[in-house]
């Protein structure tokens, strides 16, 4: 008990900044990776030329262990492409790089699950590609894949304590650092690895009743 | 460009090869290990969340949730160097876990969450009538398992369960964090004697790409097989 009062408690703004951190590098990453996600799905199912390309990045994007992506990121990219300049870019870039790949095919399965008759229905009432995406196709596919985008942020969220390694000052990283100063490991670890449980219960389960509803309201049949 | 043709440069990574090849191996070795582990837990547990006795089915539950929703990386820290410390004060041993062990029990822990959930998908998925069919003939509730409910749940959550093992093998890559010689250790270590990380790090993405990129195509290959004979 006196290492909770001693440690825990006289440190908890260091968790508190921790937690900031993790927050702010998931949403960024999240946000990168639904862009990147979006575009070399939508480069695969509809720019001929470039669909092999766009297929190779997705499955490297899909089968790298996000570890390795995260080393190459940060030691390989900023000599090759002259970019990533801080820990904290190399940080979502990497993590965004990961969930792109997976974010890429869930939005694919979503746009090919879209009934053929209903793009057809939509051109034949002269609608133009661009418009029959925006209104036709994109909102069911979204609804449709409401649950496994929310996953991938789920995961998302638990790789980011990787960002720790590269010194991103993230929750994950308060936590071994003080561990490494006082040396007891066992209130650190298990407080910091109980915040982690929560955090992510609580998201999942407040993403899982949001998709319900969301279904709910727009009266989804599911194919 | 002068940079690109340095990071795509084969000849270090390959100077290496027997150093890095063993520390593939240390990836396939906790693999195994985590997969028993994974199928081991994830089956009793399975088990005990289908009990017809209350606290047993919330344990089960709990320890699904607790699994499924800890990150990977804090969970091997905290097998590592937190579980060692209450063991020993639990047992009055001095106890210490070497990196492999921790490595492996984080992995299958971890891992065996989400098993649990396939298992009970594909357990559920098997029509009640099949169970009570059995009983009707006098099976014992050990026979209705094991050779009714078991081998059509398995054929049904077979490509689930082949998926969760690949990415189990992707999570291997995370035991060099706590100084398993793996192959992203061997890479780690070479490349602070030898400063160059472009080619180091770039075939070593390149390689475990390849392997995992394999296996999931397997697996997928595998699976429309088997969809179409109607299996899963």
């Amino acid at each position: 008990m006196d290492v909770w009062n001693t440690i825990i408690l006289k440190n908890l703004h260091l968790f508190g900044e921790g937690l900031w951190v993790t927050a702010q590098i998931s949403v960024i990453g999240f946000t990168v990776a639904c862009v990147l996600g979006m575009a070399s799905c939508l480069v695969r199912l509809y720019v001929r030329p470039l669909r092999i390309p766009a297929t190779v990045l997705i499955e490297f994007c899909r089968n790298t262990p996000i570890y390795v992506q995260l080393l190459w990121v940060n030691y390989v990219w900023p000599d090759l492409f002259g970019w990533p300049q801080s820990f904290f870019a190399a940080g979502w870039m990497a993590l965004a790089l990961q969930s792109s790949g997976y974010l890429a095919e869930t939005f694919r399965s979503g746009i090919e699950g879209i009934a053929r008759g209903q793009v057809e229905a939509a051109h034949s009432l002269g609608m133009s590609p661009v418009r029959t995406f925006r209104s036709v196709v994109l909102p069911q596919a979204l609804l449709n894949m409401a649950p496994s985008i929310m996953n991938q942020f789920l995961v998302l969220v638990k790789s980011s304590t990787l960002v720790s390694i590269i010194a991103v000052p993230d929750l994950m990283y308060q936590a071994m650092r003080l561990t490494a100063i006082w040396f007891q490991p066992i209130e650190i670890l298990s407080f910091t690895a109980f915040l982690y449980i929560l955090i992510v219960f609580c998201l999942s389960h407040a993403f899982k009743v949001y998709a319900d509803r969301l279904r709910e309201r727009f009266g989804l049949v599911l194919p | 460009m002068e940079s690109f043709r340095e990071a795509v440069d084969v000849t270090l990574f390959w100077e290496y090869r027997s150093l890095l090849l063993s520390g593939l191996a240390f990836n396939f070795y906790a693999w195994i290990g985590a997969l028993v582990l994974v199928h081991v837990m994830g089956f009793s547990v399975c088990m005990m969340r289908l009990s017809r006795y209350r606290p047993l089915r919330v344990a089960g539950t709990a320890y699904a949730e607790l699994f499924r929703n800890c990150p990977e990386y804090i969970l091997l820290t905290w097998v590592h160097f937190v579980l060692p410390l209450v063991l020993s004060a639990l047992l009055q041993i001095k106890l210490n876990f070497p990196p492999f062990v921790s490595a492996v029990l984080a992995l299958g822990l971890a891992y065996s969450g989400y098993m649990v959930e396939t298992y009970r998908s594909g357990i559920q998925a098997v029509p009640k009538g099949h169970i009570e069919a059995g009983r009707a003939l006098g099976m014992s509730s050990f026979d209705i398992t094991f050779r009714i409910v078991l081998p059509q749940a398995i054929r049904g959550v077979l490509p689930e369960m082949l998926n969760q093992m690949v990415s189990l093998f992707k999570a291997t890559t995370l035991v060099s964090l706590i100084a398993v010689p793996d192959l992203l250790y061997n890479v780690v270590i070479v490349t602070q004697e030898e400063m160059r990380p472009l080619p180091l790090y770039t075939w070593a993405a390149i390689v475990y790409c390849a392997i995992i990129f394999s296996a999931s195509t397997l697996v997928r290959k595998l699976t429309e097989r088997w969809r179409s004979r109607g299996w899963a």
